[in-house]
C-alpha cells in the first residue's frame, strides 16, 4: 500500500449571513494515497466545488484542516493543479494554445525545459499540432484538452478536477474520460475528481467518494474493484459496472437533499 | 479564390463607407458654387482658402502646439486614469473611498474649470493640458475600474491555483479588462478633442481652436470654414488611427466573444 498524500479532518465551511449561519461542509474526513483516482459524488448543492477550492488552497476552510504531502494547507500548494467545468474561462483567451500551458512554468522552471515539458503534455493530449491557435479557435473539447495538458505539464503530484467534462457533448466526453485514463497512468499522478455524473465517477476511479449535504458528512465510501484496463464499451456494460453504479446511486439517493433556503443561500455566500 | 476575395470586399466597403461624404461634397460644391452670402462662401473659395492657410506655416503654428497639447494630455490621463482605476477596481477599500469622490466629477464638465484654473495656474499651457487631461480621464479611469472588477473569477482563482507571481497576477488582470480599457480611451478621445478646441477658443494664443476663432473675428470666413474642415478631418483620422490598433489589441476578446470567424 502507496503512501497517504491527501487527508481531509472534520473538515468544515459555514457561511454567516446576519440572520443565520449555513453550513455548506461539516465533519470531511478523507483520505487519499499517492498514485489514487478517487472521485467526489453527491447531489447538486452538497458543497463539493467548495470542497475542492478548499482543498486547492482557494478557499479558507472554518474547521478542521486539509494536509497535502504533510504540509497543512492555507495557501494554494505547490504540486497541485486544478482543471475547472469552465475551460473557456480558466484559459487565457489573448495567449495561444503553448503561452497558456507554459504560463504556470515560467517561474518555475528554466527555459530549455519548459520547452519541453509543454511539447511532451500537447502531444500527450493530441494538440502538438495546435500549439500557435488561440484558445478560441479551438473546439469546447480541445480546449478543455488545453486545460489538462496545462495541469500535466505543470507536474503536480495531486491533480484537481471539477466536474471537468460536463459542458461537453457525449462523444467528446467519452474521448475525455479515456484520455484522463491514459494519462493518469502516464504520469502517476494522484487524481480528486469531483463529478456529479455517477456513471463517469465508477468508469474512471478506483474509489468514489458520495458527499452528504451540508451538515451529514461522507455518505460512503465505494471501491471500485473494476479491472485497471477500462474501455467506454466494455466496462460500462459489463454486469459488474452495473452493480457498483447501483450501489453509489442508492447511496446518493439515500442523501436528504438540502431544502431550497439553504441552496439559494449558498448560491450568494 | 472566390471573386469577392478580401481585396475586393475591402474595395466595395471603402467604397461603400466614402460614397455618401463625396456625395454630399459634391452636392455642397455645386449648390454653394454661385452663393453670395459672405458667411456661406462657395466651397471652391473653401478649399482655395485651406490650401493658402494650412499647407503654410499656419500648420507649424497652429496645428503642431494643438496636436502636443492633446497627446500630452491624453497621454498623460491613460497612465493615470489606467493606475488608479485599476486600484479602484481591485480593492474595495479604494472603490468605497472615492466612489462618491467620482461619482460628483464624473458628471462635472471639463470646460467649467477653464475659468478656475485661469485665476488659479494662468492663461499659459499648464491649464489648457490640465483641462484636457481631465476632460480624458474620467472615461479611462471609470472604464479600467469597471473592467478590473469584472475580471471571471475562474481566471484569478486559475493564477492562484498555479501559484503565478502577484506582479503576473496583475498582468493577467490588467490584460483581461483591455476591452473595458480600449472603451473608455475612445470615449476620452473624442472628449479630449472637443476639450482641446474649446480650451483653445478661450485662452489661447495659436492652436487650432484659437485659429478658428481669429479667423472668425476678422471676418476671414473662408478661412474660418476650412479649419472647421480641417479639425473634422484631424478627428476623423485620429479616431481611425485608433480604431486600428484597437482592432490588433483586441482580435482575441472579438475571436473569444464569437465575432470574429476563427481562422
Amino acid at each position: 500500500m502507496t503512501a497517504e498524500l491527501l487527508r481531509i479532518e472534520k473538515l468544515g465551511k459555514s457561511y454567516r449571513s446576519r440572520e443565520r449561519q449555513v453550513d455548506a461542509l461539516t465533519g470531511i474526513d478523507l483520505a487519499v494515497r499517492e498514485g489514487e483516482f478517487v472521485s467526489v459524488v453527491g447531489p447538486s448543492g452538497c458543497g463539493k466545488t467548495t470542497l475542492l477550492k478548499i482543498v486547492a488552497g482557494l478557499v479558507p476552510a472554518t474547521a478542521g484542516e486539509v494536509v497535502l504531502g504533510g504540509r497543512r494547507v492555507t495557501e494554494p500548494p505547490a504540486d497541485l493543479a486544478v482543471v475547472f467545468q469552465e475551460y473557456g474561462r480558466s484559459l487565457f483567451a489573448w495567449k495561444t494554445v503553448r503561452q497558456n500551458v507554459e504560463l504556470p512554468l515560467r517561474h518555475h522552471v528554466g527555459r530549455a525545459e519548459r520547452r519541453a515539458l509543454v511539447a511532451d503534455a500537447l502531444d500527450a493530449v493530441g494538440l502538438g499540432a495546435a500549439a500557435g491557435a488561440y484558445p478560441w479557435q479551438l473546439s469546447g473539447g480541445m480546449q478543455q484538452r488545453v486545460a489538462i495538458a496545462r495541469a500535466i505539464a505543470y507536474r503536480p503530484k495531486l491533480l484537481l478536477m471539477d466536474e471537468p467534462f460536463s459542458a461537453v457533448d457525449a462523444q467528446t466526453r467519452g474521448d475525455l474520460e479515456d484520455l484522463l485514463a491514459q494519462l493518469w497512468h502516464r504520469y502517476a499522478m494522484t487524481v480528486l475528481f469531483v463529478t456529479h455524473d455517477i456513471d463517469e465517477a465508477v468508469y474512471l476511479s478506483q474509489r468514489v467518494v458520495v458527499l452528504g449535504t451540508g451538515t451529514t458528512g461522507v455518505q460512503a465510501q465505494i471501491p471500485i474493484d473494476l479491472p485497471a484496463e477500462r474501455d467506454q464499451l466494455g466496462t460500462r456494460s459489463s454486469a459488474h459496472f452495473g452493480e457498483l453504479r447501483a450501489q453509489v446511486y442508492a447511496r446518493v439517493r439515500r442523501t436528504p437533499r438540502p431544502s431550497t433556503p439553504e441552496l439559494l443561500e449558498r448560491v450568494a455566500p | 479564390m472566390r471573386a469577392g476575395g478580401p481585396l475586393a470586399r475591402g474595395a466595395a466597403g471603402a467604397g461603400l463607407a466614402l460614397g455618401l461624404p463625396a456625395a454630399l461634397l459634391a452636392l455642397w460644391w455645386v449648390a454653394s458654387a454661385g452663393s453670395t452670402n459672405i458667411f456661406l462662401p462657395p466651397l471652391r473659395v473653401i478649399v482655395e482658402a485651406f490650401g493658402r492657410v494650412w499647407l503654410s506655416g499656419t500648420f507649424a503654428d497652429d496645428v503642431v502646439p494643438s496636436l502636443w497639447r492633446l497627446g500630452a494630455s491624453y497621454g498623460a490621463a491613460l497612465v493615470v486614469g489606467v493606475v488608479a482605476g485599476y486600484a479602484i477596481g481591485r480593492w474595495p477599500v479604494a472603490r468605497a473611498l472615492t466612489s462618491p469622490l467620482l461619482a460628483y466629477f464624473r458628471v462635472l464638465p471639463a470646460p467649467v474649470m477653464i475659468p478656475v484654473l485661469l485665476v488659479a495656474v494662468g492663461i499659459g499651457d499648464a491649464t489648457k493640458l490640465i483641462v484636457i487631461g481631465l476632460g480624458a480621464l474620467w472615461p479611462i479611469l471609470l472604464n479600467t475600474a469597471d473592467g478590473v472588477r469584472a475580471v471571471d473569477e475562474v481566471q484569478l482563482e486559475t493564477a492562484a491555483a498555479f501559484r503565478l507571481p502577484v506582479w503576473t497576477r496583475h498582468r493577467l488582470t490588467l490584460r483581461a479588462a483591455t476591452p473595458q480599457i480600449f472603451a473608455g480611451a475612445r470615449q476620452a478621445l473624442g472628449i479630449s478633442i472637443i476639450v482641446m478646441v474649446v480650451s483653445e477658443m478661450l485662452m489661447s494664443t495659436d492652436g487650432l481652436g484659437f485659429t478658428v476663432t481669429q479667423f472668425q473675428r476678422s471676418f476671414a470666413i473662408p478661412e474660418m470654414w476650412s479649419g472647421v474642415l480641417l479639425i473634422g478631418a484631424l478627428g476623423f483620422a485620429l479616431a481611425k488611427l485608433f480604431e486600428l490598433v484597437e482592432r490588433r489589441a483586441l482580435r482575441w476578446h472579438r475571436g473569444h466573444t464569437g465575432r470574429e470567424e476563427p481562422s
